[in-house]
């Protein structure tokens, strides 16, 4: 993710009310925050996140709309007053870390270490101001100023009252504020924008607390696909997740975020100076052990990769997998394509969809758009999407079916036109053969669902897909879905099965609607992050929180059924070597 | 050696098979994860398979034993992930006869295998000969059985041994994603503690780009100023194979900061997040700022081209609200506190009802109205027959509950238990949820803030250079 505001990018806005707002920073254009005012777009290119700017409005001395950088002192303006006007403790504190060798680098607004005077009586009369001081205070900029005018007006008060007024002040000044804070949009802020600035259920309610949970239960991560000990030459596809995902595309992103594909690389003016990344599709050296680095997990470098293949034809095991199953292409090439949609075969998510078309809306604001994909977007290769239907019974699909092949003399005689589309069709076939093919073929690293249909049918069709010691996460808004589930892998209900397996033809029965053995450690729980205001004196957690679905997940382990059922073996002699061999040929 | 162990981690390779000299899990119930460091005696098989001394130590297999049977290192390892094992009978008497036993044991862990089954040996069960071993061919127990799950930080959280409080998974979660922790973040974390946090910070940072040495790499800085502990974690972090990852610094953070030597990264650590798990956070956060500008002397450990998160966690409230003083302060913004409520459920399923009298587990009353009523009604004709037939007494009794259909209570309670045995219990009954038994109602207080990027003059003016604001 880049560090700093890039052309086009959207942003999330935080407004003075803390609503949050997001807009796309498009170059040379106005960005307009309603009734809090407009500024050119340029003003926030290029600049950092995390900033907080205040609107100078055109005037006389302004010619133009210009921002000003509030400084962190001035935004805690309110808090330091009030740590130097709550009696004692504070002070104390200050003190006492200071003693302990804290060197505070208090900013010129933290200068109020005054004395307060505790035997001031609060009279709110004392406190008001005049629309004339309101206006004054409009005008300024920094508490500092504040407090200097407050002093200066009414040097007759003591204390306690200056630092009553200019709480006041700071609190009133607040709502005249045209001040907004720039924040980057990631996946927590856009579930947070969603949830109280849009329609909540559009991502199933998820809270931030229970998407934490989810990505670690889940134990997705990054995968580097790695050249097996045994076999180097065998690279194996790694890091392969198989989602469900009816929250437009939130948990899609969020597991993107933690793989590592979601953003662009951030490239910048330190590039230069420090090593980078090696452009080639060369094996990179690992402390002089070669590893191979597979075409799509390079994930800075694939595009090139691809770009340097000379003829069309793809070259990563997906493809070689699925060129024994089809002829092989007509020695006429189709047009150069430099990136191949959804072929990464690592570090890739797999979206089974109920609806024709996936229905991943919010992925646009990390750029990608599913009808109009970009080809730079990582998701452009590690994003992949099935329906049921294809995932079922793909002979039932029609575009499973291949088309019709054209020899090569024929093609040759046809309009450019009809030749691109021919080839449009055909790669798009082999995009499908291949997202289905490698879908059914399994070996998933883990599962994650958030689906309004019903769990145990769908952990029915997909727990075989998983490999053993996969992890398995359901999101639900409400329990009564996974109450139902986990009962489905109740203990007893687990012994009965056992006790007296049904035949594998029987399955699924009444009494198990799922093979119960299949899944172990299975795990209900909630989660709720409670806010607390922490002000001097003033400490307490907040009064009011989001109510509604409460949210839980259910989480498990995959585990073999007899093929990986080992027994217990002896191999105490060197007999062992050829045991092995042989349980190997039994288990494949 | 170092990245060819990264490679392996189980932690976050996509090895499917467990392998001797990594980490596996023993799964026996949910309450009994067992970490093991798998040990294949046949690694050095082929060393002593040439001399005639087969009794030799390296040749015997080491046994896990639980209270769900004995399980040999060589029936763990080469299997895939998500196996059924079935325990072994091993002979523990013969190996406790052996004189040199002590001797053997200090030799294993003389060879620096790390202590977790050790440890968690203790809580296994009353038999703990762990870390024996057999030279005899492994027979197969006639019941107990374990699945063998690769470790991940969530089990290795519940698994490791305590040697501090640790973070757990609600808590944990929460914070790496709220502190944006992803493939290529650089982390700080202090007090390391027992390592539970860095588990799951290691997995959330890992990227290729450690391989490829890309500018954006991943890493988790740690310290730790207890040194047994931090030796523990070390040779935790060793066995796991994170070491390239995770880089633990010996050190009290308070006095001496954050900066470290890296060869791999100058200017180490250059943190976008950390995670302070610390008694005084508020004396490690004058370390946590920006490098001067103009001084230039100060060299921050804070990566200069980012936001820098934080995450404190104190159990207190003076502790979290000393830290938000400090963190103002210092420049902190966007600082709240949270506390992570988390609660895990239980399934059951309910059983009540007159069929469940005298068994277990169960509530016995009527079930509903209709129960109730037939069972009143019933008592209600019984009491009546007795009445009207005093003069027999109770010798006529007996025939008379006969006559009526009645049996004795044993005889009742005996046909409940008989016709338990067939009834399907797992979908009998209501079924219903509740918490878990013991509800852990705070851990601690979670405070957040970020610190932006500094901003100068300059960096405003190149801005404004590139992007200029023309007549708009
Ligand atoms: C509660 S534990 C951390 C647990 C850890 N987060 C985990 O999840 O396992 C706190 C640790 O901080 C260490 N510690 C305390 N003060 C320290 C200091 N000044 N510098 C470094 N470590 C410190 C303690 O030794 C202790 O191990």
């Amino acid at each position: 993710m880049h560090s700093s505001i890039q052309p086009h990018s959207y942003v999330v806005l935080r407004l003075p009310s803390s609503t949050l707002k997001i807009v796309q920073v498009v170059p040379n254009t106005i960005v307009s925050i309603g009734k809090f005012g407009s500024f050119p777009a340029n003003l926030l290119l290029g600049r950092p996140y995390h900033l907080t700017f205040d609107i100078l409005e055109k005037n006389e001395s302004n010619p133009q709309t210009d921002l000003r950088i509030v400084s962190a002192a001035e935004l805690h303006a309110e808090a330091i007053l009030d740590e130097g006007d709550s009696p004692s403790e504070s002070r104390d504190e200050l003190s006492a870390d200071t003693a302990d060798g804290v060197e505070y680098d208090v900013q010129d607004d933290g200068s109020v270490t005054l004395r307060s005077n505790q035997n001031t009586i609060d009279d709110p009369n004392r406190q008001s101001l005049s629309l004339e001081d309101i206006e004054e205070l409009k005008k300024l900029s920094t508490g500092r100023d504040i407090i200097e005018l407050l002093m200066k007006s009414h040097s007759g008060l003591d204390e306690k009252t200056a630092f009553s007024l200019a709480k006041y002040a700071v609190r009133k000044r607040g709502k005249y504020l045209k001040r907004f804070t720039v924040l980057p949009l990631d996946v927590s802020l856009l579930l947070e924008w969603v949830l109280t600035e849009k329609e909540a259920p559009r991502i199933m309610e998820l809270r931030e607390e229970l998407l934490g949970l989810v990505l670690c239960w889940s134990n997705v991560h990054h995968m580097m696909p790695l050249s097996n000990a045994y076999c180097p030459d065998d690279v194996s596809a790694s890091g392969r997740w198989l989602v469900i995902d009816e929250t437009s595309g939130l948990i899609v992103a969020a597991l993107a975020e933690k793989i590592g594909v979601l953003y662009e690389e951030e490239e910048d003016e330190e590039d230069e100076e420090r090593e980078l990344p090696d452009s080639s599709r060369s094996y990179p050296q690992l402390n002089g052990m070669p590893v191979k680095v597979h075409q799509s997990d390079a994930i800075s470098t694939e595009e090139k990769c691809s770009d340097t293949q000379s003829n069309g034809v793809p070259s990563d095991s997906a493809a070689n997998r699925s060129s024994t199953l089809q002829p092989q292409m007509p020695v006429n090439r189709p047009p150069k394509h430099s990136v191949r949609a959804q072929s990464a075969t690592s570090n890739s998510i797999t979206l089974l969809h109920a609806a024709t078309q996936p229905n991943i809306s919010l992925l646009k604001y990390f750029g990608y758009d599913d009808s109009n994909a970009n080809e730079k977007h990582h998701l452009f290769m590690h994003l992949k999407t099935l329906s049921w239907l294809q995932l079922l019974s793909p002979e039932a699909d029609s575009t499973y079916q291949e088309p019709e092949v054209v020899p090569d003399n024929i093609l040759q005689t046809w309009r450019g036109g009809k030749k691109s589309s021919y080839f449009r069709k055909r790669r798009r076939w082999e995009r499908v053969k291949d997202v289905i093919d490698d879908t059914r073929r399994g070996d998933f690293d883990g599962l994650v669902i958030a689906s309004v249909m019903e769990p145990a049918e769908i952990l029915r069709h997909l727990l075989p897909l998983l490999k053993g010691g996969a992890p398995v996460v359901v999101f639900s808004p409400n329990v009564e879905p996974l109450v139902k589930l986990t009962d489905l892998f109740s203990k007893a209900r687990r012994t009965a099965f056992m006790t007296n397996p049904p035949d594998d033809s029987d399955m699924p029965t009444e009494d198990f609607p799922i093979d119960p053995t299949l899944m172990l450690n299975t795990m209900l729980q909630t989660s709720r992050a409670r806010s607390w205001q922490v002000l001097p004196g003033r400490t307490h957690p907040l009064m009011m929180a989001r109510g509604g679905a409460e949210g839980y997940i259910f989480t498990g382990t995959r585990v073999l059924k007899g093929e990986g059922a080992a027994r217990a073996r002896g191999r105490f002699s060197k007999k062992r070597k050829i045991e092995r061999g042989e349980e190997i040929e039994d288990d494949s | 050696m170092p990245l060819e162990s990264t490679a392996e981690s189980p932690f976050l390779t996509p090895f499917s098979n467990s392998s001797s000299e990594n980490l596996a899990i023993l799964y026996l119930s949910r309450d009994l994860q067992v970490p093991v460091q798998l040990k294949e005696a046949s690694q050095t098989l082929s060393r002593t398979e040439t001399n005639s001394a087969t009794n030799s130590d390296a040749d015997r297999d080491i046994v896990v034993n639980t209270r769900f049977g004995s399980f040999p290192h060589s029936t763990l390892v080469d299997l895939p992930w998500g196996s059924q094992v079935l325990a072994s009978k091993v002979d523990t008497g013969s190996w406790a006869k052996k004189p040199n036993g002590k001797k053997r044991k200090r030799d294993e862990s003389q060879k620096g295998e790390p202590s977790e089954h050790d440890r968690d040996s203790e809580e296994l069960s009353s038999r703990r000969e762990q870390g024996q071993r057999q030279a005899k061919p492994v027979i197969a127990a006639d019941s107990g059985f374990a699945h063998l799950v690769p470790p991940t930080p969530e089990i290795w959280t519940r698994a490791l041994k305590h040697r501090t409080q640790v973070v757990y998974t609600p808590d944990y979660s929460y914070i790496l994603q709220r502190l944006r922790v992803r493939p290529g973040t650089c982390l700080i974390e202090a007090g390391a503690g027992s390592g539970s946090f860095t588990h799951a910070a290691a997995r959330a940072v890992f990227n290729v780009a450690h391989v490829r040495k890309k500018k954006k790499y991943g890493k988790v800085y740690s310290f730790e100023f207890h040194e047994p502990r931090a030796g523990l974690l070390e040779q935790d972090i060793v066995g796991h194979g994170l070491q390239s990852i995770v880089q633990l610094t010996h050190r009290d953070v308070y006095k001496d900061g954050f900066c470290v030597d890296d060869a791999s990264i100058e200017g180490a650590p250059r943190a976008d997040a950390i995670f302070l798990d610390l008694p005084a956070p508020w004396l490690a956060l004058k370390h946590l700022i920006r490098g001067g500008t103009t001084e230039g002397s100060y060299s921050s450990p804070l990566n200069p081209r980012t936001t820098t998160r934080i995450c404190t966690f104190s159990p207190c409230i003076e502790q979290a609200q000393r830290t938000i003083t400090t963190l103002r302060s210092l420049g902190w913004v966007e600082i709240e506190m949270v506390e992570i409520m988390h609660k895990r459920l239980e399934v059951r399923r309910e059983r009540v009802g007159l069929q469940e009298e005298g068994l277990r587990g169960v509530n016995p009353s009527p079930a509903n109205v209709s129960e109730a009523f037939e069972r009143l009604k019933e008592i209600e004709g019984r009491q009546r027959a007795f009445h009207e037939n005093q003069p027999e007494e109770q010798k006529a009794k007996q025939a008379m509950a006969n006559s009526l259909g009645m049996i004795s209570k044993a005889e009742r309670l005996k046909n409940i238990r008989d016709a338990e045995a067939k009834r399907k219990l797992y979908k009998e009954g209501r079924l219903v949820h509740r918490t878990e038994p013991e509800l852990k109602t705070h851990t601690s207080y979670l405070v957040f803030a970020v610190l932006s990027r500094q901003w100068t003059a300059d960096d405003e003016k190149l801005c404004r250079e590139k992007w200029p604001l023309g007549d708009a």
